[in-house]
């Protein structure tokens, strides 16, 4: 029963990163790959922060999650103020450069991880508890992400990502757009982050590399970009598909490739096949 | 010092034949299909792994294992742009979706040879020592001179394409203008398929040198494209041999970071020249053009007088 509490808090944290990525993907049409770094700040500030200095977790959390705000500013400025492929070059530097750089300080454990954060919540009812959380945590952001697309503001966004040039004719400030999208999906990456840090209690970089991105990637563009209720669904696809071949009991090195495999194909057919994902995206009627 | 300082920018230079063979093979795509073909990585992999079974598992010499890889790695691009890019192009699909192809399809071609291969590093011989001669007090190796003549083989075969064979010229016509190349009867398609093939074999020459030097993993390639991409942008899009000169110069700068950087701190160079490329020339490093100026002198004194 554990293992299932688990994969709903995991659940919940992907619900948080493939519905704020899609919130930079999908209605802000920005190509930033870089989701993972964000959320392995959260998850290292939090994580720091706790061991450290002993903050309590919401805090810790929070914390993280405005590390990662301020990461994703620092990354996006320069990169923005230049041009759209350039964002995605920089993201993909940001990334590889930050997780060196994660892997060799000494403060983050390096390579072996950092461990010892202490528990949040105890008791035999901490796995229920933090799915719970987790989960409250992912519906809370799919809704307001779905309340800022829906709003003006949201308007603004997709008209950005739809004809940008018309939007800067009108006089908007495009690139302060860009960044404020960047630092929100970003910063709720962070959230995510704290939550993966204080429910397993251990984290390593390599949990954080692009294979992450690759997934994140995927439940959005499965579940179907610039709608909010596709990277509900790629989430818990791509969640669920890893338990469905379990029964397949293959040995950890086959198994790993395995799942990969399975991952990408699915994305690359429904990139030739259906590139709306399963829930299409409705555009404007032109 | 003097030693050590030739040493290392000999070394340099060696070891930057196989960067700018990615840098050509990434750039010739960038410059004629306007694609960052980031499944190159995965070309890459095909490339070493078909070369490695070919010499390991069915004990041909390394010319035949090169020369098999180098159909296989062509044949890779040609599919990849055939039923890959082709009906996305067709579909006038994004450049998102373009990229999440490529990206995806890399890593797809990863976990294939993970499976197939392990997660093992493997070189493509069983040693990597090679004959060494001193010169001038510097150690030279056969690889060098090997990687170093086999790159420079390769850019004046890629020059001469371009510049006196009817494909290479079609393929510079479709870079600068497709759509008008098209109206002069040039296939866009089939300039795309020969970039495609043109970037298989430099694909496949470069992995030969690299997996004759080190060891490679399926994952070894994402990060060799990683320094073909800030190549591409140092040198300037449509710039293939300043790409190309770019590439040389940021492995001499790796090298003699040595000198100032602990190794570990080593990768950082290249992201942190990432940014600085971005920020500073997103349109690539150029150097301030002397016959334009030559020419622009005389003007300017005529103005004075």
């Amino acid at each position: 029963m554990d293992y299932i509490y688990s994969i709903l808090v995991l659940a919940g944290i992907y619900l948080v990163l493939s519905s704020s990525f899609d919130l930079i993907i999908g209605y802000g049409g920005l190509i930033s790959i870089a989701h993972p770094i964000f959320y392995a700040l959260g998850a290292y500030t939090a994580g720091l922060l706790a061991v450290s200095w002993h903050i309590p977790a919401v805090p810790a959390t929070l914390a993280g999650g405005a590390v990662a705000m301020v990461a994703s500013v620092a990354m996006s400025l320069p990169a923005i103020r230049v041009a759209g492929d350039y964002l995605l070059i920089a993201s993909i530097g940001f990334q590889l450069g930050l997780l060196q750089v994660i892997k060799n300080v000494e403060f983050t454990g390096g390579d072996a991880g950092l461990s010892n954060i202490p528990a949040a919540i105890g008791g035999p009812l901490r796995s229920q508890i933090f799915a719970a959380i987790s989960l409250s945590l992912g519906l809370t952001v799919v809704f307001l992400i779905r309340w800022i697309v829906r709003g003006p503001y949201g308007a603004i966004i997709t008209a950005m990502r739809d004809d940008e040039l018309a939007l800067l004719a009108l006089g908007r400030n495009v690139t302060r757009i860009k960044v404020v999208i960047l630092a929100l999906g970003s910063g709720l990456a962070g959230l995510a982050g704290g939550v993966y840090t204080f429910y397993y209690q251990y984290l390593n970089p390599s949990q954080f590399d692009v294979l992450q991105s690759a997934t994140i990637l995927t439940m959005v563009v499965i579940g179907g970009m610039g709608t909010s209720l596709g990277p509900v669904i790629g989430t818990f696809l791509l969640l669920g598909l890893p338990q469905a071949i379990t029964f397949l009991h293959l040995p950890p090195s086959i198994m790993a490739p395995f799942q990969g495999i399975l991952f990408c194909a699915l994305v690359l057919l429904f990139i030739q096949l259906r590139p709306q994902g399963i829930i299409a995206a409705r555009r404007p009627q032109t | 010092m003097l030693l050590i300082l030739g040493q290392i920018l000999w070394t340099g230079v060696a070891n930057a034949a196989y960067y700018v063979l990615f840098t050509i093979a990434f750039a010739i795509i960038v410059k004629v299909v306007r694609l960052w073909n980031f499944a190159q990585a995965g070309m890459m992999g095909i490339a070493f792994y078909s070369m490695y079974a070919v010499v390991n598992l069915l004990n041909w010499p390394g010319w035949l294992a090169l020369a098999i890889g180098m159909v296989a790695t062509m044949g890779a691009g040609l599919l990849i742009e055939l039923y890959g890019l082709r009906p996305l192009r067709r579909r006038h699909s994004s450049s998102l979706m373009f990229f999440i192809y490529t990206l995806i399809l890399s890593e797809l071609i990863s976990y294939v040879l993970m499976l197939l291969f392990g997660t093992e590093p493997v070189t493509l011989f069983p040693s990597i020592l090679s004959p060494v001669r001193i010169i001038g007090g510097i150690v030279v190796s056969n690889w060098d001179l090997t990687a170093v003549g086999a790159t420079a083989v390769s850019l004046s075969a890629l020059w001469l394409f371009l510049r006196f064979h009817r494909d290479g010229q079609f393929l510079l016509a479709v870079s600068d203008n497709g759509a008008l190349a098209e109206l002069y009867g040039i296939s866009a398609q089939r300039a795309y398929l020969v970039a495609m093939a043109i970037a298989g074999v430099f694909a496949c020459e470069g992995m030969y040198l690299f997996g004759t030097r080190a060891g490679v993993l399926p994952t070894t390639a994402n990060d060799l494209m990683l320094f073909a991409v800030i190549a591409t942008l140092l040198g300037g899009m449509g710039r293939l041999f300043a790409a190309a000169a770019a590439a040389a110069v940021l492995a001499l700068v790796q090298s003699y970071s040595v000198l100032v950087i602990a190794s570990k701190w080593q990768g950082l160079v290249l992201y942190a020249f990432l940014f600085i490329v971005i920020v500073l020339f997103p349109r690539g490093f150029r150097l301030p053009s002397l016959r334009r100026r030559r020419v622009e002198q005389p003007a300017v004194t005529e103005a004075k007088a």
